[in-house]
């Protein structure tokens, strides 16, 4: 039971971190105007966000949460993993609206909830 | 500041967005493969945790996954500069329909009530968080 609570506590983290990648890169991409969808243009942005170095550090995050997601997948099955994963999508939600300050409207608010309750049925069966 | 607002999925967003999606899924089968059952963690010591690593790096499906982990990174890219986060993450939930509904119809595989239940809430939820997108506010550049 103890190893339960560790594996969902590493579950737990990997979604932290992975919330902590998404927002560096979000906030990296919002700092650059990009509109223009050439194939010249798509390759500038693309060196443009791999040269900040926020994007790096996110990446460090996502680095960290590979290594604690093998840790995880190598002591619990992929569907127990997958939906306690799930509430990724609530931490994400949250972040976004504290530091990208996205305005989520409650229409968005019950989608997500409603997504999450779905990968729980479909995770769980 | 710019106000940075986000457009409306659109169709050729979605298809990018699943595909991405497809990719993940790729990635973490991969990574699946690459731990086998007999080399389980334990939390015994340092030493253990760098073996553990180093067995894991040997396997082929390790480098199969960060491949494809640097693929969907480039084509996620490309998703976030049009829409908000917060819209993008959920509607990439997608591959947990994309999965079954790809083993009932290349598999045969039988689907529980509970799960097509779970099928059509993740579905629900995607559409109404896809409805909840695009703002009216300016859109920078046009």
């Amino acid at each position: 039971m103890k190893a339960l609570y560790i594996t969902i506590g590493l579950i737990f983290l990997t979604s932290l971190c992975d919330t902590i990648n998404q927002l560096f890169l979000k906030s990296s991409i919002n700092a650059i105007s990009f509109n223009v969808y050439k194939p010249g243009e798509i390759v500038k942005f693309i060196l443009k966000i791999i040269l900040t170095p926020r994007v790096w550090l996110g990446f460090l995050f996502t680095v960290a949460s590979l290594c604690i997601w093998l840790v995880v997948l190598s002591r619990a099955d992929l569907n127990l993993a997958f939906s306690v994963d799930s509430m990724h999508y609530i931490l994400i939600a949250v972040a976004s609206m504290i530091f990208l300050k996205e305005k989520i409207s409650l229409l968005r608010w019950i989608g997500i909830s409603v997504i999450v309750f779905g990968i729980i049925l479909v995770t769980v069966s | 500041m710019t106000e940075f607002s986000t457009k409306k999925v659109t169709a050729k967003l979605f298809l990018l967005l699943v595909f991405s999606d497809v990719l993940e899924t790729v990635t973490h089968v991969c990574f699946k493969k690459s731990v086998s059952a007999e080399m389980a963690f334990t939390f015994s010591n340092a030493g253990a945790f760098f073996s553990f690593l180093h067995g894991v790096m040997l396997s082929p499906f390790l480098w199969l996954g960060l491949a494809s982990v640097l693929i969907t990174f480039i084509i996620w890219t490309l998703i976030l500069s049009r829409i908000d986060l917060s819209v993008a993450v959920p509607i990439a939930s997608f591959s947990y329909i994309l999965i079954p509904v790809v083993s009932v119809i290349f598999l045969h595989e039988r689907i529980s009530l509970i799960r097509w239940l779970g099928i059509a809430c993740i579905l629900s939820g995607v559409i109404l968080v896809s409805m909840s997108s695009g703002s009216k506010e300016r859109i920078p550049g046009e």
